[in-house]
């Protein structure tokens, strides 16, 4: 293996016991997790609010009960035995017994690495939902349902639970667009509903054929997605879920609402947006297709290939048309969704292993460069690329962050996007070696795209005729600064910072530790044949 | 303790009849209308009670010719906690006449357990006409000239219906419906036993109004009163379905000959009432397009002749059942055009949940009713290999959730109209302890629907089970 990979992929590649893991559990951890939001959601609903008299406490209550929800994964995540391959803190309660629907909550190291990224994203929205001021009460109401939504198709261990939170979040994140949108909101929230609904419409069709042909018993993931399925009924599923996953993450040719959504939500839920709510595509892809139906995975992976190249490309491409900022931050941030879809068609355990990293590190930088971008523009008074100019001295703050944001996007080292790129090239390059190079050729253009990105807004000559700037507040810089600082300490700390001498971890056990939990298990179809 | 399970039907007839005499006499002063509907709500919820308590004991009456069983339970019980919500909730100065509106949906409730209870051929379609001639009372109090349309519609399907029915009986040589499903076990499916049957099935869409035979219900419903409207759309959809149920169960023997039949319908319905949903924005219009929506699944889940399926139906029916009768009558007179529900969230708070509660779950959104009834029914059309109708079906579904988000918009987001512009066919409805009671355990009904799918998917199971289904 590559020395450079080694030291990435794993400080111990065999996962090992982490000191003081496993000692606490809780019947409820999951669910505390999902449904702490909906219940502070429905108390901000009635608390009285004359004339808006308590729309600071409503913010700060969103905010608590987000660093709350935090608190809780810190020691889930601290409790994670990272060597277990099954599910972790599982509730297990029958729902509809007679069509076979459980709930069924559980956590694995994909799960882990998505959770951790939403929650991290969830206080990342509060805060740069700080200068809402019009219905506080109901955005809030609103982003915190949206956040139980994606917590809950995270955590859900039963396709009918997933289908359940994944058509969840679609209404009030459209709410949300249509309510505190900009101009084009209307147009914007219609191609969100339409996509994202086609997408959860394919989940349905996929999950009833699964069903369908594994008995109709059971909707429980640990049946329905390890059942032996003929490698045609494989691949009708991987298709359509495919295409789910394809409305969400978003990959090309699927990708029509990312554009107006990004540019016109508000910057709390463009973040919430592009952050979590749009990785549950990669997430579904690992979960029903990788994990489950190895033979479409094989099958599909040139397909997938494609759509990865064709999704980096084109963003690439219309980034650099693009005059307006917050139009190119969200091409931009469809490059994050290409290089998860490479790692899904590298069909390989290191390619995988790269594509459940890039969920969170695609994650956040996709959300880092739309809410830099977007605070940025709200800062400068406006979004015009040709009126930008020359911001930098300015806007020290949101110029290291906004760099920060396109290093991100290209995978620097040093940055999270770097190692989780690294795997997934070096996993797919020997198994998908024409998409491997079309995605590495889109990176390249897409690094002009970034780098122009930057000499214009930041370094060219300042425009005399553009309004005046300021640089961003204190929440602003917060959240940047959290999601900017995320990337940065995954990418310096991959597998977490150990006592001086030892292997012992200091606070964390390491993100691609945690991660490793089952996807041993998972990438096991697609190891070589040993010698 | 087996006579108990008649109290239920009695006390809601007795109490129609009472409130009708006393509106006759004139012994309903104005006044009354501050405690008589929630007196009426009350013996509802009563009956209600008593159903629930008393129902499950198994048992017939009047020799054999009404039956208690786990269906008749689940019927029964769903018909009178939908009269009680719907009395609970409704503005009651947007109604014509007080003691025929508290009175028709007891009537129209009672229709229903007749045929829920019903043995034979007769009692199914005598509770099927007596809800039907109910919603036709209310339309007519406000429009006489939809009532006739009404009436003149519902001739033709009662007239289909029992066409049909006395072919089924002439083939048959049997009105029992047990008898009926023994003397039919052995049948092969033939052209003279398919008409009578496809009559009746036709009969019975006519009546529900559902696509693409909504035309004359979909008007009525429109110009009638918001409890009228909601009598039509729900109460009457609901008995239609609970016939269709019964029947489908005695014919499951020539199922070949109806499968087709309720496939086609339940594609139109589904497809075509999600489209119009999204297409028109009127927000009355929009309920009653995806209330056609959701029966649309209701006969899909019928088409797949089997146990889970009409179990699946069965237990939307209860959900589809609270929101369709419920929602214009939560609605009030405000339901003219979209405007007049502009930011009623900011006005009516109550009213607005209970309304966007109503359009979500009849576009089945989750984690509502009206979502785990439509995964119920596509999980049996999967089990099934209905792949077709699954996707025609999910595609409506997505319709159905845009246009539902398209008036949570209007309620929450827009603002509301200046008093001054608001005119009488944007009358807020008005506010009373009682309305509001009712919109809000309208609103906890749909929401906890879901959490207790559990014991109530349990008992439409038992109730597809007691209609000698496997």
């Amino acid at each position: 293996m590559n020395p450079l990979i080694g030291l990435i992929q794993a400080a111990s590649p065999t996962p090992a016991t982490v000191p003081g893991a496993g000692i606490f559990s809780s019947p409820f951890l999951l669910s505390l997790m999902v449904w702490t939001p909906v219940i502070v959601a429905i108390a901000i609903a009635v608390m009285p609010n004359p004339r808006g008299r308590y729309d600071t406490l409503i913010k700060q209550i969103a905010f608590f009960t987000n660093l709350g929800l935090a608190f809780i994964l810190f020691i889930a995540y601290n409790q994670f035995q990272n060597f277990l391959p099954t599910a972790q803190y599982e509730e297990k309660l029958p729902w509809l017994p007679s069509i076979g629907v459980t709930y069924h909550l559980g956590l694995d190291g994909t799960g882990m690495v998505m959770l951790v990224l939403s929650t991290l994203i969830g206080i990342a929205s509060v805060l740069a939902s700080v200068g809402i001021h019009e219905r506080v009460r109901s955005y809030f109401c609103l982003l915190l349902l949206t956040q139980s939504a994606i917590t809950g198709a995270i955590v859900a261990r039963d396709m009918f639970v997933l289908i359940l939170f994944w058509t969840a979040a679609t209404i009030p994140i459209a709410l949300l667009v249509l309510g505190w949108g900009g101009p084009r909101r209307v147009a914007a929230t219609w191609r969100l509903v339409g996509y994202w609904g086609l997408g959860t419409a394919a989940l349905v069709a996929g999950t009833m054929i699964l069903y369908s042909f594994t008995g109709g018993k059971t909707f429980d993931m640990d049946t329905l997605l390890k059942g032996t399925l003929s490698s045609r009924i494989q691949l009708t599923v991987g298709i359509v879920m495919l295409v789910a996953a394809a409305t969400r993450l978003p990959l090309f040719p699927f990708h029509g609402w990312i554009r107006d959504v990004t540019a016109e939500a508000p910057v709390g839920v463009a973040v919430i947006v592009i952050g979590a709510a749009s990785r549950l595509g990669g997430y579904l892809l690992i979960r029903t297709l990788v994990a489950a139906e190895p033979a479409a995975a094989h099958l599909l992976s040139p397909l997938v290939a494609a759509l990865a190249a064709l999704t980096v490309g084109y963003a690439a491409l219309a980034a650099l048309r693009s005059a307006d900022l917050r139009h190119a931050a969200a091409y931009l941030a469809l490059i994050p969704g290409g290089i998860t879809a490479l790692g899904v068609a590298g069909v390989t355990p290191l390619a995988i292993a790269g594509c459940v990293l890039s969920l969170f590190t695609g994650g956040l930088a996709a959300a880092l460069i739309v809410g830099v971008s977007a605070t940025l523009s709200e800062r400068a008074q406006t979004r015009s690329l040709s009126v930008l100019g020359g911001l930098a001295p300015r806007m020290q703050n949101l110029t290291w962050l906004m760099v920060i944001a396109g290093f991100g996007l290209l995978g620097i080292p040093m940055l999270a996007t770097f190692n989780a790129e690294l795997m997934t090239f070096f996993g797919s390059f020997k198994s998908q070696p024409i998409g491997a190079f079309a995605v590495a050729a889109g990176l390249a253009v897409a690094a002009v795209a970034v780098a122009t990105l930057l000499y214009r807004v930041l370094f060219r000559q300042p425009n005399p005729d553009a309004p005046g700037v300021s640089d961003s507040a204190l929440s602003e810089t917060w959240y940047l600064g959290l999601l900017a600082g995320a990337l940065l300490w995954v990418g310096l700390f991959p597998s977490g910072p150990k006592i001086p001498g030892t292997e012992v971890p200091l606070f964390d056990p390491g993100l691609v530790n945690q991660m490793s939990a089952g996807l041993a298990d998972m990438a096991s179809p697609y190891s070589g044949p040993t010698p | 303790m087996t006579n108990l399970v008649l109290v239920p039907d009695v006390l809601v007839v007795a109490a129609a009849m009472l409130i009708l005499i006393a509106g006759r006499l004139g012994w309903v002063p104005r006044s009354s209308r501050r405690y008589l509907p929630a007196i009426t709500a009350a013996i509802a919820l009563v009956a209600f009670g008593i159903e629930l308590w008393a129902g499950a004991a198994l048992t017939t009456y009047f020799d054999g010719a009404l039956v208690q069983d786990r269906f008749a339970l689940f019927a029964k019980a769903a018909a009178l906690l939908t009269a009680a919500i719907v009395l609970a909730a409704t503005d009651w100065a947007a109604e014509d006449s007080l003691s025929i509106g508290l009175a028709m949906p007891l009537i129209a409730a009672f229709g229903v357990m007749v045929a829920a209870s019903a043995r034979d051929l007769v009692g199914l379609w005598a509770g099927l006409e007596l809800t039907a001639a109910s919603a036709m009372v209310m339309v007519s109090l406000r429009r006489p000239d939809l009532g006739l349309r009404l009436l003149v519609a519902g001739a033709v399907g009662s007239g289909l219906v029992l066409i049909g029915l006395a072919f089924v009986y002439a083939t048959t040589g049997n009105a029992d419906l047990p008898l009926i499903q023994g003397v039919l076990a052995h049948t092969i499916p033939t052209l003279p036993l398919a008409i009578p049957v496809l009559l009746v099935m036709s009969g019975l869409a006519v009546r529900a109004g559902i696509a693409p035979f909504h035309s004359a219900n979909l008007s009525a419903g429109l110009g009638g009163s918001p409890l009228g409207a909601g009598m039509l759309l729900g109460l009457v959809a609901f008995a239609v379905a609970i016939v269709a149920i019964k029947l489908t169960a005695a014919l499951v023997a020539v199922s070949a000959v109806y499968s087709v039949f309720f496939e086609v319908l339940a594609g139109v319905a589904m497809l075509g009432g999600g489209a119009a949903a999204l297409a028109v924005r009127a927000p009355r219009m929009r309920l009653s397009y995806l209330a056609v929506a959701q029966f649309g699944w209701v006969a899909a889940g019928l088409a797949t002749h089997y146990r889970a399926g009409l179990a699946g139906s069965l237990f939307l029916l209860g959900a589809f059942a609270v929101a369709a009768t419920c929602g214009p009558a939560v609605l009030g007179a405000a339901g003219g055009g979209e405007e007049a529900v502009h930011g009623l969230a900011a006005v009516r708070p109550a009213r607005a949940a209970g309304l966007a509660l109503a359009m979500l779950s009849l576009a089945g959104a989750p984690p509502l009713a009206g979502f785990f009834g439509e995964l119920a029914v596509g999980a049996a059309l999967a089990q099934g290999g209905r792949f077709a109708l699954l996707a025609i079906g999910l595609l409506g579904w997505t319709l159905g959730l845009v246009a539902a988000v398209g008036t949570l918009r209007v309620l929450y987001i827009q603002s509301p109209l200046e008093d001054a512009r608001r005119g009488a066919a944007a009358a807020l409805p008005v506010l009373s302890r009682l309305s509001t009671a009712g919109v809000l355990a309208f609103c906890l009904v749909i929401a906890a629907y879901g959490v207790l799918a559990n014991p109530i998917m349990g008992l439409a199971d038992q109730g597809a089970e007691a209609l000698g289904l496997r």
